[in-house]
């Protein structure tokens, strides 16, 4: 177990540098200039010295002090020449606070002036977790009573309106349903809050939207699991000494049936915890999702590699607490 | 069976955490949307409306626009009054006593120097440098620190220390050379000395744009020190955030989430407080077009900004349909000389009233590329001004308002809004189909274009490429204009769509035959329009090059009458609407707003459209007079100096 664990943390920053270089070459394809203002151009000298000071102007200079700020190498070479102590000494003598400096620096953002990289996600990661882990634990209770219910008897109506309604949680668009529910809900019945995250109302109507499609896919997971588990030889032995349905089920069935839907969990959980550009607009949600999209658009390239490595290393941590627990549940796997 | 449930406590825990974390605030008195996230709040940065409006609320500059009078006269804010030198070029602003900053010290003449002189260093790229180049001395400034800048990283230094002592020596000799080069004094706290390169006459229209604005510099200073390599300012963020910011404006910042929302309480310490209506602003960040009208349904907004949803028309039209109801009280209303908000606040109450169409600073138009040549080498025929003419005069432009945009927008002829500059007449423009009064009419104008073509040689079977961004409906009315030139000048058309930035890209490299564009004017004054189409401006998307609009431009520029000023104003914007044509102007922008007439007052409608939230007053709460601010009339003349407080 230990030397899993190792191995992978061990292979995270490798795989991690892999996907910058891959990210940031796509995203210095995209045409435009990440400093002009749509509707006001600056001058020319002034975008050259702006292009100087971010190293806009050289892709392998950008890709090494990027990799160098984010890392962390360069704050401890700083340190290490005495330039972080100058600065701070200077500020004593002056009498002004230390101006703070992050040890892994994912640079400033080009369209938002005010804001820091490790700013937009330290504000932003947090609802998209908060909203992804909900969205989950619905997913969750909706997708596996979904398929027990539909593998007890196949083929039933109880089992194909299962199976239909996930059908349309997989191919209903979210903007649709969410919207839907955006206008019941809230404008009509009034029970929930528009555009006012926060509260644990507002959480809800977009976690249930978000689930939707995790939890087709979870029902139809349970429920191939589940059928495939009733048929074995150790339900008949369940059953045969005397053992409720209850427990047959739930117990013993389900034990089995669940690995899949727990390999699943893993970049499910990721996905929907780095959230989702389409519930975040519908539901007003200021969660990360959005800047997968906006940054791009934008050609904000300290923010677009800052969110895929936040999601990149999600997904991969995700995994391995997958893994370890899949290793956990069922002892047979190696 | 409990193992299967870990997954379940690990997400419930998670989620436990981080609403526990999260506390909401109470509801502020007044909650609007403000179109869009804030780039940035420090002023000297600022070029986007949204951020304008918000930094109106945190700063006050020198002076400041009443928006709430027909006149959008000039009137004191932090000067209390001014003296302008006989030659206009000298102006001594007197600053009063009790404006103070949000931490209750003075606001000095100092201020607005350090606040100035940060605007015009090359190091902070304010998009608005050149506004400040009116200050004699300053474009000097700007290219001393320029080039001193361009040398720096070749300078031998023996040690990275020695290094950043130069760059913070270099930055001392700016100082310096700030002082000595540039006309800006303070004889004492709090008189300012300002002379220009020439007589600017709409100075304090300038003065009054939040770009103008002081900032703190013991706060603002901690933040920007010089790089030790490049020597330049670097700017980092940090001093814009809530409890932190310092600054003179009627209310002060509480609480900014990226994404979420902005809150603001009222500044005890701003010198006008006892006017504020209000004592806390939130400014929720919702981006969804839709979710903006919904949100406001739920009573959860007080005012909408700027309502975007495609359905926008459609709640247009049945605010027209209201209005229509109650045509004989409208109509003996107008002639009363009653604003349309306070029309709609004297009607009954209804759903429909909350939408209003509010005429903007602003003008849709079609660009055409002036070059000789087109880039891929072939002769291009939009060089020549008949041709121009001919396109221009067969663009169906009240099918563009009516039937496309459906906002009830005007038709444009000139360039600049008609009506929105005192002072200003503007030129009556072309003949156009759309605005023919009959049949008869709108064929002598197709027949007159089409001779135009003939007589300029306009290729057979040429196609005219029309290049628009994606969003926002300009395919639709892309669509519309290629529609009208196919029928009534029989050529072919092919529109090409693109994201914004390969767009901007493409009329940057003058790539393009003809494009969609749009401009909204920054202060009080018909440059702030013309001067996009100088030959030498960095807006000028066109190529347009045309001597006489420029000699216009820089006699206008030379002329110290201000009715003769406005005369060769207004003979270069006839030169551009009725005999070149690089643009045609299709419609005057309008400004949906959402709010309730008879709960909301002190919004102006102005065609300016510069809106001061700290003007409005909720007249449903217990706090302030509650009484209705309809538009006020211009009293004559007493608009440039001194005046009275709002």
């Amino acid at each position: 177990m230990m030397t899993l664990i190792l191995r992978r943390l061990l292979a995270l920053p490798l795989i991690l540098i892999v996907i910058y270089t891959i990210t940031l070459t796509l995203a210095w394809a995209v045409p435009g200039n990440p400093l002009e203002n749509p509707e006001k151009r600056p001058k020319p000298e002034v975008i050259e010295q702006m292009n100087k000071q971010y190293n806009l102007d050289s892709f392998p200079r950008f890709y090494i002090s990027y990799l160098k700020s984010a890392t962390g190498v360069s704050y401890a070479s700083d340190w290490l020449s005495g330039q972080i102590k100058r600065e701070r000494e200077m500020a004593i003598t002056e009498g002004i606070p230390v101006p703070p400096r992050p040890i892994f620096d994912f640079g400033p953002s080009l369209k938002y002036d005010d804001q820091t990289v490790n700013e937009i996600i330290r504000d932003t990661l947090p609802v998209s977790v908060t909203l992804g882990a909900s969205a989950i634990l619905i997913a969750l209770f909706i997708g596996v009573g979904a398929g027990v219910i539909g593998a007890v008897k196949p083929n039933s109506f109880a089992d194909l309106s299962t199976l239909a309604i996930s059908m349309i949680g997989i191919s209903l668009p979210s903007f649709v349903i969410g919207t839907a529910m955006l206008l019941t809900f809230s404008l009509w019945l009034g029970w929930f809050p528009i555009a006012q995250w926060g509260t644990p109302k507002s959480i809800i109507l977009p976690a249930f939207t978000l689930s939707l499609p995790f939890a087709a896919y979870i029902a139809r997971l349970t429920r191939m699991g589940m059928i495939d588990a009733l048929g074995a030889d150790y339900i008949r032995t369940a059953r045969a000494k005397g053992a409720s349905e209850f427990s047959v089920l739930l117990k013993h069935a389900l034990k089995n049936a669940f690995l899949p839907v727990l390999s699943f969990l893993g970049p499910a959980t990721a996905m929907a915890m780095t959230g989702s550009f389409v519930i975040e607009r519908v539901f007003t949600v200021p969660g990360m999702g959005e800047h997968f999209v906006n940054a791009v658009q934008n050609k904000d390239l300290f923010l677009i590699i800052g969110v895929v490595l936040v999601f990149a290393t999600m997904l991969i941590m995700f995994n391995l607490i997958v893994d370890v627990l899949y290793k956990w549940i069922d002892p047979r796997i190696e | 069976m409990l193992r299967m449930l870990v997954p379940v406590f690990l997400l419930l825990t998670l989620i436990g955490i981080s609403v526990l974390s999260d506390r909401p605030a109470p509801r502020a008195d007044l909650v609007f949307i403000n179109s869009s996230e804030v780039n940035t709040l420090d002023p000297q940065r600022m070029s986007w409306m949204h951020d304008l409006r918000t930094a109106r609320l945190l700063y006050q500059g020198l002076v400041q626009n009443d928006v709430l009078a027909d006149d959008f006269a000039i009137i004191p804010a932090v000067a209390q009054s001014w003296d302008v030198s006989a030659d206009g070029t000298t102006y001594t602003f007197h600053l009063r006593d009790d404006a103070k900053w949000s931490n209750g010290e003075p606001v000095t003449a100092e201020d607005f120097r350090y606040s100035w002189r940060r605007a015009m260093l090359p190091d902070l790229v304010s998009d608005y440098v050149n506004m400040f180049m009116n200050i004699q001395g300053a474009a000097a400034f700007y290219e001393w620190r320029q080039e001193q800048l361009s040398a720096f990283p070749d300078r031998e230094f023996n040690s990275p220390a020695d290094r950043q002592r130069g760059a913070y020596e270099l930055w001392d000799q700016t100082k310096a050379k700030f002082d000595q080069l540039v006309a800006m004094h303070a004889p004492d706290p709090h008189t300012l000395v300002i002379t220009l390169e020439r007589p600017v006459p709409y100075f304090l229209e300038l003065c009054a744009f939040a770009v103008f604005s002081p900032v703190y510099e013991p706060l603002v200073w901690q933040y920007e020190r010089p790089n030790p390599t490049t020597a330049r300012l670097i700017r980092k963020p940090g001093w814009t955030k809530p409890n932190v910011l310092i600054s003179n404006g009627p209310f002060k910042l509480t609480q900014w989430r990226m994404k979420r929302d902005m809150r603001m309480e009222k500044n005890e310490y701003f010198w006008n407080k006892d006017a504020i209506a209000i004592n806390s602003i939130l400014m929720p960040s919702i981006t969804d077009p839709n979710a903006g009208v919904l949100a406001y349904q739920t009573g959860a907004l007080d005012w909408v900004a700027d309502v975007t949803a495609p359905y926008r028309g459609d709640m247009v039209a049945q605010k027209l349909e209201f209005l229509e109801e109650h045509a004989e009280e409208v109509q003996r209303y107008r002639a009363q000389g009653l604003d349309q908000f306070t029309i709609d606040r004297l009607l009954p109450p209804d759903p429909r009233a909350h939408t209003h169409a509010v005429s903007s600073f602003g003008t849709y138009f079609y660009n055409f590329n002036c070059k000789p040549k087109l880039p891929d080498g072939q002769i291009n025929p939009f060089a020549d001004a008949r041709v121009r003419r001919a396109f221009a005069m067969c663009v169906d432009k009240r099918s563009v308002a009516d039937d496309v945009r459906r906002l009830g927008e005007p038709t444009a002829s000139t360039l600049i809004p008609p009506g929105s500059i005192g002072g200003y007449t503007s030129p009556t423009g072309l003949p156009n189909i759309g605005d023919a009064k009959n049949q008869a009419e709108r064929d002598a104008i197709i027949k007159q274009a089409r001779e135009l073509l003939i007589a300029a040689d306009f290729p057979d079977d040429f196609i005219v490429e029309m290049a628009f961004n994606k969003d926002s409906g300009h395919d639709l009315i892309a669509q519309a204009i290629a529609k009208s030139w196919q029928k009534h000048l029989g050529v072919k058309t092919k529109l090409e769509q693109n994201e914004i930035k390969i767009f901007r890209e493409d009329l940057k490299n003058k790539d393009y035959m003809t494009a969609r564009a749009g401009w909204f004017g920054d202060y009080g004054d018909p440059t702030t329009f013309l001067n996009i189409n100088y030959s030498t401006d960095g807006n000028n998307d066109r190529a347009y090059n045309n001597p006489v609009y420029d000699g216009l431009l820089d006699q206008a520029a030379r002329e110290l009458d201000p009715s003769k000023r406005m005369k060769l104003l207004h003979e270069a914007e006839r030169i551009l609407v009725e005999d070149d044509l690089p643009l045609i102007p299709i419609f005057h922008y309008a400004t949906i707003y959402m709010f309730d007439p008879h709960k909301v007052t002190g919004l102006s409608t102005h065609p300016r459209t510069k809106q001061n939230a700290f003007l409005i007053d909720i007249m449903t709460d217990d706090i302030g007079p509650n009484k209705p601010k309809p538009m006020r009339h211009a009293v004559t003349g007493a608009t440039t100096n001194g005046g009275t407080s709002p």
